[in-house]
């Protein structure tokens, strides 16, 4: 009877829709994380480049120059992470929370100051990142209900995580950052810059954060809201160990996360108790993450029984 | 990962030094506030000055759960305190909070900082009201949407239940126009809610019954997004509800319910506002609000405060009968849908009103709720 409702073809839409915030978060964790860098600061990245986002496309008209902006501000505010912990020295994790906290304020007072607004700021002339409208598909029932009207960003994301890999396990860049992240001293050794492969995996997070921002104000609804992002940076972080920083795996990660969401936003219309519903994506996140750690501890220690039976 | 694990006590740590230096600074204020009574005691001795010198300094302060500028409740409420604020000369003070722990520090300080009135805007604050109200004697506190039972305290309900009869009741006319675009053939309407607290039960109630009374196979979809300040949350369960045939979604959320109203755009689909006149949010796709006088309560409120008429220890409740609750009069819609537009809704929907306020049609409560209620 309701089975068809809850389970049907928009669902993978919808799973998708949720999904694409936490992937895009989660990409910006895993570039630094690849660089053995927890990127706390994600969710502060992505809140402040959903407002630079949101402001420029209402004060210019434009929304790819409100991605383009949200993207450079992603970029500013990971450099200042950067060189804070690169130059300076102080904790990654302090200075990523430093971040979080730096973003609730900022935008807070910016939206205040600059734009005049509170809480809220909605209005006819923020211009949305458009939505992919495939003539072909109209026809097509399954296809129009799944594929079409799109945002250019979703489909981005996509092509996003296949860029990532490739670059990560395919390039020159990508080996060297991950020599980088799994053991310094060796890279260094290696001839590898350390420092520098450290910044350019900081400064490229950053503008993946602020793009995740901007699909967030810009490409999933069109307005900002004081602390808008509500934990979806945390969210990518939890994704990314997931995966462990493998952009495929973890954007399947934040897949499932979008997954338990939607089920749980079908479910309560049919009378389950919101309480149940609205546990289910931190209940599913324990579970996810508890099975992956036991999986990854039984091949850590099939590993090494095997080296010893080898030597 | 030994170090990240002290680097997360460490940041958790700052988190909480921030949170004392909130608190220090709430003492600071306090300091003042003192300093300015002491002063004003002075002067008062000094030039003997009558009641209207007293009056001007009454301080009043606004405890909201939610932020300002969710052009709905928080918003509602200011708007009656700013009203007070140009007519009667008070200081306002608004504070803001979006977790329990924020609301109860809020609360505490503004007990300690000697208001004459504390306003808790929702019904959030009634546990901690009912701890503090007994330990501030001196401070006259109000609460919105719940009631606390202590002789300093004035509850003001409102009866949420008859408006959201009117707007079930139109909401259930409406997904019968399949003329109209977005409108589908199936009996479904849907309503997102914010937290989910027994005020929010007590809209649902009426909404249901509305809906009912005009068609009682219709078939409610509810949910609840668990928060006031998500709209993307609250976008997502409305799309969801789209996807399950609802044409059209009520929206009792604060600011989550900014994202309801998007959804209905972006779906091309239909939304009722609520609290605040929401109609023009989204133009077009906004059927009607639910306006609940928080404004009035609140100014009210202030002003029995300044004319020492404040009665501690009483319950209002307003109604239909008295403009405490009312549907819009769906003229942006009308102008949006142009001959398409169902006058017979709006016909309907007077017709209920008369009926509910001669009491030939009774609203059910959720429980706790309604006018004996205490």
């Amino acid at each position: 009877m309701t089975f068809s409702k809850i389970f049907n073809a928009s669902l993978i839409y919808s799973t998708f829709r949720t999904a694409t915030p936490i992937i895009y978060a989660a990409l910006c964790a895993a570039i630094t994380q690849q660089a053995d860098i927890l990127n706390i600061g994600t969710e502060g990245i992505m809140l402040f480049g959903a407002f630079m986002a949101v402001a420029v496309s209402y004060l210019t008209g434009s929304w790819a120059l409100g991605v383009l902006v949200a993207m450079l501000g992603g970029l500013c505010i990971a450099m200042v992470m950067a060189v804070s912990h690169l130059k300076f020295r102080s904790d990654i994790c302090a200075i990523g929370m430093g971040v979080n906290m730096f973003a609730v304020a900022i935008t807070k007072f910016l939206l205040n100051a600059w734009l005049k607004q509170s809480g809220t700021f909605a209005d006819p002339k923020i211009i949305a990142i458009p939505k992919v409208h495939i003539k072909a598909f109209e026809k097509m029932g399954f296809l129009n209900d799944t594929f079409n009207d799109w945002t250019i960003t979703e489909w981005f994301v996509i092509l996003l995580v296949i860029i990532l890999w490739f670059v990560f396990y395919k390039t020159v860049w990508g080996l060297r950052i991950r020599a980088v992240g799994r053991m310094a001293q060796a890279a260094q050794t290696a001839g590898i810059n350390v420092n520098s492969m450290k910044y350019q995996a900081i400064a490229i997070s950053g503008l993946v954060g602020g793009l995740a921002g901007a699909h967030l104000s810009l490409g999933y609804s069109a307005m900002f809201v004081e602390n808008m992002t509500n934990a979806r940076g945390f969210m990518g972080v939890a994704a990314m160990y997931f995966g462990g920083a493998h952009p495929i795996f973890t954007a399947l990660g934040c897949l499932f996360f979008g997954f338990t969401d939607s089920i749980g936003a079908r479910l309560q219309a049919y009378g389950v108790p919101s309480q149940l519903v609205l546990l289910m994506p931190y209940v599913a996140t324990i579970l996810v993450l508890a099975i992956s750690m036991a999986t990854k501890k039984a091949m850590e220690n099939k590993r090494k029984s095997s080296l010893i039976t080898a030597a | 990962m030994k170090k990240k694990v002290l680097a997360m006590f460490l940041a958790a740590g700052m988190a909480a030094s921030l949170v004392a230096c909130g608190g220090s600074s709430s003492t600071g204020n306090e300091t003042k506030a003192e300093a300015k009574t002491e002063e004003k005691t002075e002067s008062k001795a000094e030039e003997k000055s009558g009641d209207s010198g007293d009056k001007s300094k009454i301080r009043v302060c606004v405890a909201y759960s939610g932020n300002l500028g969710d052009k709905s409740y928080n918003d509602s409420c200011n708007e009656g305190s700013q009203k007070a604020v140009a007519d009667f000369g008070i200081e306002l003070k608004n504070l803001e909070g979006t977790t329990p722990d924020e609301w109860k520090a809020n609360l505490l300080s503004a007990c300690e900082d000697g208001y004459d009135l504390v306003i808790c805007s929702s019904s959030n604050f009634q546990e901690y009201l009912q701890e503090y109200a007994p330990e501030y004697p001196d401070v006259k506190f109000a609460i919105i949407d719940t009631t606390v039972d202590a002789a300093n305290v004035q509850s003001i309900s409102f009866a949420q239940n008859q408006g959201s009869f009117l707007a079930g009741a139109a909401a259930a006319m409406f997904t019968e126009k399949t003329d109209i675009d977005g409108v589908n053939g199936d009996a479904i309407i849907g309503w997102v809610g914010g937290m989910d607290i027994p005020v929010l039960h007590d809209f649902y109630v009426g909404y249901e019954q509305g809906a009912k009374y005009i068609n009682p196979d219709i078939q409610i979809l509810q949910a609840f997004a668990g928060t006031w300040n998500d709209p993307l949350k609250g976008k997502e369960l409305t799309l969801a509800q789209y996807e399950q045939g609802a044409d059209i979604v009520m929206n009792v959320a604060s600011g989550t319910g900014s994202g309801i109203l998007e959804a209905a755009t972006d779906a091309g689909k239909y939304a009722i506002g609520v609290d605040l006149n929401q109609d023009n949010d989204q133009p077009g796709h906004v059927l009607t609000s639910m306006v609940k006088r928080v404004d009035t309560a609140c100014y009210l409120t202030i002003k029995s405060v300044v004319e020492g008429t404040f009665q501690g220890g009483s319950t209002s409740y307003l109604t239909v009968a008295d403009g405490g609750v009312s549907l819009t009069d769906f003229a942006v819609i009308k102008e949006a849908l142009g001959d398409k537009f169902p006058q017979d809704i709006v016909d309907k929907v007077a017709e209920l009103e008369k009926k509910i306020v001669s009491g030939e049609i009774v609203v059910e409560n959720y429980e706790g709720f309604g006018p004996s209620a205490k």
